[in-house]
């Protein structure tokens, strides 16, 4: 108190002794508490009175008038004034400002600003995704772009998510984006060999951490410069970089665990509910269907019973032959064994990251080296990865600059089965064929349990040690540039990047498992390379003329190489169960083969602005690839934009309210190449060994004239800024196009062959996307920011093949099990099937809509229908696509303390449950338990208002129809992420010598609320649920350190 | 100076590489379709590829024989939705179960064997044939002929029932990828048939046992697909003629009964006329194999007892307890002295033929079916040869030994298709001996536990039934129209 005092009066002192006064402080980054080098220190009103701060952030100002107003700026941050009152220690914390119009972000072969650049881009920072426990940065962005669907497909740690931009482009080749890192296009996707035991993303190689930008490029106007493989949009990578100042070195550690699932996931009836379905399924084919007596049907559904679980220490008895006197006894009675226990743990993430960055005048250097390791729900599951970056940047004397960036990552991952497999995917196990009446051990001996059990699942107590998977990954990532300033507006800049993903996949079934027993035990071995190899150059000149005329031209080529390698040894009838080597089997098997595609490319850039007032620019680029015959292999692709700084303008100047507003439109062309290398080539292929001697036949008809698929986007956008641009948004219409659509024809196949690739398909993708910020509270102390990203796609199909329908099915899990139509004028995601209307109330027998002229057995709510689903017609049933998208999120920074929370959300649109055939079964599967929604909601006598139909077991196949039953509405609104930091005062850390530290805690998908309850809502990209591991809850510790 | 230096090799990085060449990059394990036949060597991996892709799982490699069984009486099936039972409950339609895979596999193969045909006589145009090359073209075109047979016997209705009737698309050359084709009818595909056989017959080796011919098509195979040809089109002299022509060449021995079970464990066995070889890691279906599919359930780790024999099978196998060839029966997982499920594809030890259960031989045609053929053929001709008859039946009945051989007072025709029951349980012939002979199918749908509706057929059918036929599959409808109004009737 008295110390207060004394400042004070020391204040008041100095204000009467001297008017004008010297100011010293230090300027510091809100991000990490960093010195901000070079920023701007000005004295408001007073002409030439300024300084910058130095390499520590310093800085230092004399003759200040003590009641003077100083503004501090920094590109990227907000620009900040801060009255002095008399003060001579000021030190100032600048926060970063996304919303910056000056901001600079890295778009195709260059950077730009904000406020200038004529196409369509979202830029997410490094500080958007840093406190995500996450192994790759797709996840962390979820909700962040207006546009942009993120999704993944599996829980399992380092699988592979998927991104579409602004809608479905494409039927037959990808409709993901382009990759681009520090100016190049990489490898991406999924890298492994393994199917359907394990995907393994390639994007985790890149340490989230090592990123300082994501520039996301919707649409012609911003990714037409890539050409013939630009139409899905974009995604520009940036690594860090060092700041100016002296060496910064930052160490970061987070532990995060996932205890439980994120919602609940076809959570099973208990075992005394299933038990009873079981007899009751029985039960009823006796009495309903069969018309025997009460006893009889008795008999034999406890016979059932007894049979199942006899083995296992189980007696089922039923007195009054009803299930009102059915009763679990036996030697196990009323104990079951928990599977979830032998099958899930919690799961544990770790994470540390140091690096070191500093820049000098001459240099500039960013060095990292991360260590993550992921041990997932599943006791299958765990990844692990090391990764290393140097970014160095060297200035050669004045015109001269070298930059060198260099990522060397490590990670392996090992992962079990997600597809409907009986035998070997857990989730499904636990939840549809893993009885708790089944034990791991015989009861009677205590040998382990070795036999399939009824439902055909494997005991994996006993199992998992029986096999083995894992798929390595090397990668390392080269990229050199040179850049020499030819002139003052003529800069040269070439660029070689080598990337090399190098994947090992190992796969082991010892000679006791069921996918070894045949052969006596397997092992496989598979080294898979795809090399990527790009050469860029490019002129760049920049002149503004007469003051007001600034031109910028940009021309260059591009060369690019892809090459995939794969090698294959595979052994069987393995000696021992200890060596799971390919090299001691007692038969050998190999497989070796590459494939690549080239592309040449010639690419340009115009761009003028008059008074940065008025901007046009336009882009053209021709692209030569391999991957299409010589007839067809060079398009042209390109687009025009214009942008309008209307707050420039006379007339807005008295329009105090609206601080900054742009108009901006673009169109243009650019495409997507097939995805097969050789898809115009008709060939021969030899795989088709006949007794050890080479075979080979016609594999394919191709057209020697297949083309890209061509993407016609037009985009306009308002941009605004209000109240001095404390509240910022943007709203954007886009309209795209694409055409001659590759498209698998089907011909008919008396031809030898079921479809030939051809340019025929269209489909259209409209859509508005609204993006908003702002400050609600912005002052010394306090900062509450919130922002919103909303998205609207129309996505439909407008033209295919003579008109005529696609039936097509979701490719994930590989067992179609969603079924959906491509048909002119409908939704690219149209759900096709049969429309379930339910059950009868007085039979409890299922009921469906006929949808056709046949004679109907009833009618429901008025419309014809019929008990027999093979009479119903299938037709659309609904689309996937949601009406509205997009996430928000709100920050609070109080003292050093910073609350953020994150949600994203889908409104509108289903998804569909490929599990719900198996987990709510009317008596196909009647070995399998069932679903708690399936107890609480089948039909019975005392429950005729049920959802479900009765249970019998005859086989009925209703449930297996793709039909309305299955298909849920998907709106869902979720916390995603809630990060709660804080940064240690400076006096405290000072002590420690560390120059800011912070701690933080990050909570991922800790609540959800969706419309249907039954299981995770946020789905695969075809918006169906199958039996993928679900996301968890995960609970995340970090700490960070700069020194 | 430096600087110039370096932007020149940078440039040079491309420049180096003339463009059209850096763009034509050309697959590593595929050659150009046109030119991939040229000489004697490309036909053997043309007819290679041709004979691996007959062991597809659509074709013999499985489905075609289950075809054979499943619909023919003579298999049973305990629970539904093990696999393929839709075969056994008729459960077909254009869009669902229409088993298509028949089609599309055969005619895949079928363009491989016009592809072959069309480039060997683009060789020999050129004046430069060989006595091998046109034994290729020999090859392919008995290799055709087998799969129009097959063809139109599951798409289209029995010959002696409506020759005039549909057959399926006749198709002689390679075709482009608009092609549209039509349904020919059965007498014309059976007129292709013929010509096709009766072309290859003077340009095949008739070399037998040789490594080289083993497992590829000979002389004497065309002429046992000739004889089976003939007996379905109730040719009968012609059947017997072509039997004969196998039998009285002596090339080909039948097993002795103590060698006959062990037979099943031996490839290229004595009887052996046309059989496709099965390797591990070639056609190899491993657990989803003909082998597994007659396994009892739970046999070994995979099986998964999808067909078993059926009552009425084993009662006719029990007319003689000691009849050898229930040494290949196992009990099934009904009881342990009912001894429904088949090892003929796994070996009695479970080695198959090479060590495996899995990777086995397909017998296509065996002596035992050639003299059975000749039996019938000798009994019902224009004039019956009854001691023929008889004698070519006994050489087989004689498999057991307690029953009284027959004699030409005693023989029958009930007897001989009752013999080839007994003798060819499983290996595809059973139903299409049923349909041609216009017999009622009776199925054992009683053995099915716990009792399954089956909704698609009547307990016993006959060949009036529309399903006893194919549907063409909604896929080939929607792709083709020109064949949509020439689906069979009551699809």
């Amino acid at each position: 108190m008295k110390k207060s005092i004394l400042i004070v009066l020391s204040v008041l002192l100095v204000n009467i002794g001297w008017a004008q006064m010297r100011v010293t402080g230090t300027v510091t980054s809100s991000d990490d508490g960093s010195p901000v080098p070079y920023a701007t220190i000005l004295v408001k009103g007073v002409r030439g009175a300024g300084a910058n701060t130095d390499l520590e952030g310093k800085y230092s100002l004399s003759n200040v008038p003590n009641d003077a107003i100083l503004v501090i700026s920094y590109i990227g941050y907000r620009t900040q004034e801060i009255p002095v009152n008399g003060r001579s220690v000021i030190d100032i914390v600048l926060s970063p400002d996304a919303l910056n119009l000056d901001e600079v972000m890295v778009v195709a072969y260059g950077t730009s600003t904000k406020g200038t650049f004529t196409g369509a881009a979202s830029v997410v920072k490094s500080d958007a995704i840093k406190d995500v426990p996450s192994l790759s940065f797709e996840n962390a962005m979820n909700g962040k772009v207006a546009g942009m669907q993120i999704t993944t497909v599996s829980g399992q740690a380092g699988s592979v998510s998927s991104i579409r931009v602004r809608g479905i482009g494409s039927m037959n080749a990808s409709s993901d984006p382009l990759y681009v890192i520090d100016g190049v296009p990489v490898v991406s996707g999924n890298v492994t060999q393994m199917g359907i035991y394990t995907s393994n993303n390639v994007m985790s190689t890149i340490n989230p951490a090592d990123i300082e930008s994501i520039t996301v490029l919707k649409d012609a106007a911003a990714s037409s410069l890539y050409g013939s493989r630009a139409a899905n949009g974009v995604i520009v990578i940036t690594t860090k970089r060092g700041k100016l100042g002296k060496t910064s070195v930052n160490f970061k550690a987070s532990v995060g665990i996932t205890p439980d699932f994120a919602t609940d996931n076809f959570e099973t009836a208990t075992p005394e509910q299933q038990v009873e379905m079981y007899y009751e399924n029985f039960w009823n084919a006796g009495v309903v269907y069969e018309g025997k007596t009460n006893e009889v049907a008795s008999t034999n559904a406890l016979a059932q019973l007894n049979k199942r679980f006899g083995k296992h220490g189980y007696v089922f008895t039923a007195p009054d032959h009803t299930v009102n006197s059915l009763t679990i006894g036996g030697d196990r009675a009323g104990k079951y064994f928990d599977w979830d226990a032998v099958l899930f743990r919690t799961a544990v993430y770790q994470s540390y990251d140091l690096s070191v960055s500093g820049a000098t005048d001459n240099s500039n250097y960013y060095t990292s080296l991360s260590y993550t390791k992921d041990l997932g729900r599943s006791v299958m599951n765990e990844f692990d990865r090391i990764t290393g970056r140097i970014n160095l940047t060297q200035k050669v004397g004045k015109f001269v600059e070298f930059n060198t960036n260099v990522n060397i990552a490590r990670s392996g991952k090992e992962g079990f089965n997600d597809t409907r497999a009986t035998g070997n995917n857990y989730f499904l196990q636990s939840r549809n064929l893993l009885w708790p009446l089944y034990w791991p051990t015989d009861y009677l001996t205590g040998a382990p349990w070795t036999a399939r059990y009824g439902s055909y699942a494997y005991n994996p107590v006993y199992y998992n040690e029986e096999w083995e998977n894992w798929s390595n990954t090397l990668r390392l990532s080269v990229n050199e540039s040179l850049t020499i300033k030819l002139l003052p507006e003529l800069t040269f800049k070439t660029i070689f990047s080598y990337d090399n993903a190098q994947t090992k996949d190992h796969l082991y079934f010892s000679a006791l498992h069921f996918s070894g027993s045949g052969v006596g035990g397997s092992v496989s071995e598979m080294t898979s390379s795809n090399v990527k190899t790009v050469s860029s150059s490019t002129l760049n000149y920049n002149k503004t003329f007469s003051k007001k005329h600034t031109v910028g031209a940009l021309v260059g080529w591009e060369a690019e190489s892809n090459n995939f390698d794969f090698q294959r040894a595979s052994g069987t009838n393995l000696p021992t169960s200890a060596l799971h080597t390919v090299s001691t089997a007692g038969k050998l098997d190999a497989a070796a083969y590459y494939s690549g595609n080239n592309m040449l490319s010639l690419l340009s850039r115009l761009e003028y602005n008059y008074d940065n007032k008025y901007y046009i620019s336009g882009s053209y680029r021709r692209d030569g690839s391999s991957k299409l015959g010589p007839e067809a292999r060079w398009g042209n692709f390109w687009s025009v934009a214009a942008s309008w700084r209307i707050d420039k303008e006379e007339f807005m100047k008295s329009v105090d309210i609206i601080s900054s507003m742009r108009l901006r439109g673009s169109y243009g062309v650019n495409g997507t190449l097939p995805t097969n290398n050789y898809g115009w080539r008709s060939l021969t292929t030899y795989t088709n060994k006949y007794m050890e001697q080479p075979g080979g036949g016609v594999s394919s008809i191709a057209d020697p004239t297949l083309s890209w698929e061509n993407n016609y986007t037009s985009n306009i956008a308002l941009e605004f800024g209000l109240l001095k641009q404390r509240i910022t948004g943007s709203v954007e219409y886009f309209n795209r196009d694409s055409k001659d659509l590759l498209q698998d024809v089907p011909i008919s196949t008396v031809t030898g062959f079921f479809s030939t690739l051809k340019n025929v398909g269209e489909i259209n993708n409209r859509g508005i996307e609204i993006e908003l910020s702002g400050d609600i509270i912005k002052n010394d102390n306090l900062t509450w920011s919130a922002g919103l990203t909303a998205s609207h796609v129309k996505s439909k199909v407008t033209k295919l093949y003579g008109g005529q329908d696609i039936i097509w099915y979701d490719p994930t899990g590989g067992d179609s099990r969603a079924k959906f139509i491509y048909r002119e004028g409908e939704s690219t995601l149209a759900l096709y099937g049969r429309e379930w209307a339910g059950v009868e109330r007085e039979t409890g027998k299922n009921l469906w809509y006929l949808n056709n002229d046949k004679t109907p057995s009833t009618t429901v709510n008025g419309r014809p229908a019929t008990y027999n689903y093979q009479e119903a017609s299938e037709k659309i049933i609904g689309d996937i696509h949601p009406k509205l998208f997009g996430g928000f999120n709100t920050n609070v920074e109080w003292k050093g303390l910073t609350l953020g929370l994150n949600f994203t959300y889908k409104l509108g649109g289903y998804t569909y449950d490929a599990a719900g055939r198996d987990i709510n079964d009317d008596g196909y599967y009647w070995e399998r338990i069932m679903s708690k929604d399936a107890y609480d909601n089948r039909w019975t006598p005392e429950n005729k208002d049920a959802k479900y139909p009765m249970r019998i077991a005859i086989d009925l196949e209703d449930v297996n129809q793709r039909s309305t039953r299955h298909m849920h509405k998907a709106d869902y609104l979720r916390l995603k992420t809630i990060t709660l930091g804080y940064n240690i005062p400076k006096n405290i850390v000072k002590m420690a010598k560390i120059s800011s530290a912070r701690v933080y805690f990050n909570g991922s998908n800790l609540w959800t609320l969706a419309a249907y309850k039954v299981y995770d809502p946020e789905v695969n990209e075809y918006g169906t649920r199958g039996w993928e591991l679900p996301i968890g809850k995960t609970y995340t510790f970090g700490v960070e350190f700069t020194f | 100076m430096k600087t110039i230096k370096l932007i020149s090799i940078a440039l040079g990085i491309v420049l180096l590489s003339s463009c059209e060449g850096f763009l034509d990059v050309k697959p590593s394990n595929s050659a150009a379709a046109e030119t991939s036949i040229t000489n004697v060597n490309d036909a053997k991996v043309a007819i290679n590829g041709l004979l691996r892709k007959m062991t597809s799982s659509d074709y013999y490699g499985r489905n075609f024989l289950m075809y054979g069984d499943a619909k023919g009486g003579d298999f049973a099936i305990r629970s539904q939705g093990r696999g393929l039972d839709a075969l056994y409950t008729f459960n077909h339609s254009a869009s669902s179960n229409s088993y298509s895979g028949f089609w599309s596999q055969i005619y895949h193969n079928i363009l491989q064997a016009n592809n072959l045909i069309k480039n060997i006589e683009k060789i020999e145009a050129d004046g430069k044939g060989s006595v091998s090359l046109s034994e290729y073209k020999g090859q392919a075109l008995t290799l055709r002929a087998l799969m129009y047979f097959d063809l139109v016997r599951l798409y289209g209705k029995p010959y002696n029932m409506d020759k005039t009737s549909l057959g399926v698309p006749l198709v002689l050359e390679p075709l482009d990828a608009t092609a549209q084709p039509t349904r020919a009818t059965v007498e014309a595909v059976y007129t292709q048939i013929l010509a096709d056989l009766t072309a290859a017959e003077p340009i095949l080796s008739k070399a037998v046992g040789t490594v080289a011919i083993k497992g590829y098509v000979n002389y004497y195979a065309n002429k046992a697909i000739q004889a089976r040809v003939y007996l379905t089109m109730d040719r009968f002299a012609d059947a017997l003629a072509a039997a004969e022509a196998v039998i009285t060449s002596n090339k080909y021995t039948l097993y002795a009964n103590d060698k006959w079970v062990g037979s099943w464990s031996l490839q290229f066995g004595t009887e052996s006329i046309l059989e496709f070889a099965v390797y591990p890691s070639e056609a190899d279906l491993l657990t989803g194999s003909l082998g597994y599919y007659l396994l009892r359930q739970g046999k070994v780790t995979g099986a998964m007892g999808w067909f078993m024999a059926s009552d009425y099978y084993l009662a006719r196998m029990n007319q003689d307890a000691t009849d050898v060839r229930k040494g290949i029966m196992d009990y099934d997982e009904s009881s342990t002295t009912r001894f429904g499920a088949c090892l003929k594809y796994a070996g009695v030890d479970l080695k198959g033929d090479k060590g495996t259960a899995s990777a086995v031989n397909v017998k296509v045609i065996r002596l035992s079916e050639v003299y059975l053929i000749a039996a019938e053929a000798a009994l019902r001709q224009p004039t019956p040869d009854m001691t023929k008859a008889s004698n070519y039946l006994n050489a087989i009945r004689k498999r057991a030994p307690a029953l009284l051989p027959s004699t030409a007072a005693t023989v029958t025709l009930d007897m001989i298709i009752d013999e080839k029951s007994k003798e060819l349980f499983a290996e595809g012939i059973r139903y299409f001996d049923m349909i041609r002979l216009n017999r009622d199918i009776e199925f054992n749908d009683e053995f099915i536990s716990p009792a399954v509706q089956i909704p698609h057929r009547t307990k016993i059918i006959n060949r009036t039934f529309y399903k006893t036929i194919l549907p063409i599959s909604q896929s080939e409808m929607d792709a083709n129209p020109a064949i949509a109004s020439q689906q069979n009737p009551g699809y």
